[in-house]
């Protein structure tokens, strides 16, 4: 639990005129789920995205997996492909088929056979609870149901980290728990996570350690139990008031 | 008019019944161009004594518009492919050619090509069917840029950041994730300029093609009866438009996997 798999060193991120990451220092270790809440706009999906390049930082270090996190394309693609990522929308191909989704990034990427790639897609449907599923295309999906195919297509690349952006944000209220008990199930099996969220229950049942974003910085990094518990910082306690009604 | 040429069971899927549509609208078009001369030639004078030259011009029509409409799209992509590249002069390169080809008049470029080229250099020199190709080709490749481009930007954000993250590099990103989904957007409005192709095919005329217009156009200097040749001249045209119609219809149906068209 302590051989840390991503290092983020003094980043910097701006928006224009607008500092949203300061000075960000944090490790996240091989088999550890990290929550990271906190205020829309803190800085908390952003730096989830500096870690595969979706967002580049302006300055400081970010090493995955003893890759540093630059602009050099070969060194990136390979970075991603050990990093997976669930967006807040779902973001599935919709001109392919809910297999095809899942098949596409092994076959291109790890030049996977195409039974092989296959093989695997329809354990990993399974796994999410899909395997009905496998010839529709997203649109004919629940958004609980396409959220859960996303996963099952970041999985297929077998990455060593999954983030997750506000996996459930963008879901109705019935389909949030049917994610969220496929990304409880994927935390016992031993998956490191990086969780954007604002579920709270989620985040003590499941998170090893909760940062809270604040303005661009952590301003806490703690275990659940103390975070939750005896949460001495005002501000932080405010805001998990606001969150839990 | 949709339906009249897709009498297909209702037991079909969407893809089967696509693919029937596009190989019996293909099989047509060839049909058409085969035995076009005969039903014409069963017509009263002058259609029935011009049958043939009526029948050569439609297939010189029609492969103008299939060759210059192939080309047409490639350039269109290679062009729309210029005009969002991260490249500065790519960017000129792609507008300035959409900016010359849709700022002047097609006939003006048909006669440039075929008159003015070879006098820049002799190599330049070309054949009447050539040079009608090429300076097709490259209009409505300028228009197709404009319709491909929309495409490309109309693919959300979302679907990039997806694709590469999960490490498929920028090649397979466009050739499995944007471009089918910026072709499909980009259908109906290609479509269209297909469409105006094959109509405009008629410019080929004015360096002596002998297209289906110049043959009308030939009928009426010798039988002076204009109602009936440019009556038929035009039905022809507009069963050529219908076939084609056709095809791309479905072309798009096939596309369809959310069942949006009726």
């Amino acid at each position: 639990m302590t051989s840390p798999l991503i290092t983020v060193d003094k980043v910097n991120k701006y928006f224009g005129p607008a500092h949203v990451l300061r000075d960000v220092s944090t490790h996240f270790n091989v088999g550890e789920v990290a929550v990271i809440i906190g205020a829309s706009g803190s800085g908390k999906s952003t730096l989830l995205r500096t870690l595969n390049r979706l967002e580049k930082h302006d300055s400081g270090r970010i090493v995955v997996d003893g890759i540093e996190v630059t602009d050099d394309h070969k060194q990136l693609d390979a970075l991603r492909a050990e990093v997976g990522m669930v967006f807040q929308q779902f973001n599935l191909f919709p001109h392919l088929t809910v297999l095809e989704n899942v098949m596409l990034a092994p076959r291109r990427v790890r030049k996977t056979p195409r039974e092989e790639a296959e093989k695997k897609a329809r354990e990993l449907l399974e796994r999410v609870g899909l395997k009905d599923h496998a010839h529709k295309h997203p649109f004919a999906l629940s958004g609980g149901q396409q959220q859960r195919v996303a996963i099952a297509r970041a999985l297929a690349m077998q990455p060593r980290v999954m983030l997750f952006d506000e996996p459930t944000s963008a879901l109705d209220p019935e389909m949030v728990k049917e994610v969220l008990d496929v990304m409880k199930q994927l935390a016992r099996s031993g998956m490191t996570m990086i969780v954007v969220t604002h579920e709270m229950g989620f985040a003590r049942e499941v998170g090893d350690r909760i940062l809270f974003f604040d303005q661009g910085c952590i301003a806490q990094d703690a275990p659940p139990e103390a975070f939750f518990g005896a949460q001495q910082n005002e501000r932080i306690r405010a805001f998990i008031g606001q969150i839990a009604h | 008019m949709q339906r009249l040429l897709s009498p297909w069971p209702v037991s079909w899927s969407r893809q089967q019944r696509s693919s029937a549509t596009m190989a019996s609208s293909a099989v047509l078009l060839i049909v058409i161009l085969w035995l076009l001369a005969t039903p014409l030639s069963w017509a009263p004078a002058p259609i029935g004594n011009n049958a043939q030259l009526f029948a050569d011009g439609t297939r010189i029509t029609v492969e103008l518009t299939i060759v210059s409409g192939i080309a047409g799209v490639l350039l269109g992509v290679l062009a729309a492919l210029g005009k969002v590249s991260r490249v500065l002069p790519l960017r000129w390169i792609a507008s300035f050619y959409v900016w010359v080809m849709r700022g002047t008049p097609l006939l003006v470029q048909v006669l440039f090509v075929y008159f003015a080229l070879p006098e820049i250099h002799p190599l330049l020199r070309m054949e009447e069917f050539t040079a009608a190709s090429v300076a097709l080709a490259l209009n409505v490749g300028a228009y197709n840029a404009e319709a491909i481009r929309a495409g490309l930007l109309a693919v959300p954000k979302g679907q990039i950041e997806a694709a590469r993250s999960l490490g498929l590099n920028r090649w397979f990103t466009f050739v499995d994730v944007t471009f089918p989904q910026a072709f499909k957007i980009a259908l109906p409005p290609l479509v269209n300029n297909i469409v105006a192709l094959l109509k405009d095919s008629s410019l080929a005329f004015t360096i002596g093609v002998v297209e289906l217009t110049n043959a009308g156009s030939q009928v009426k200097s010798t039988s002076f009866q204009a109602v009936p040749v440019f009556i038929t001249t035009a039905i022809i045209y507009l069963v050529l438009t219908t076939v084609m119609t056709q095809i791309s219809d479905a072309v798009e149906r096939r596309f369809d996997v959310e069942g949006k068209l009726a």
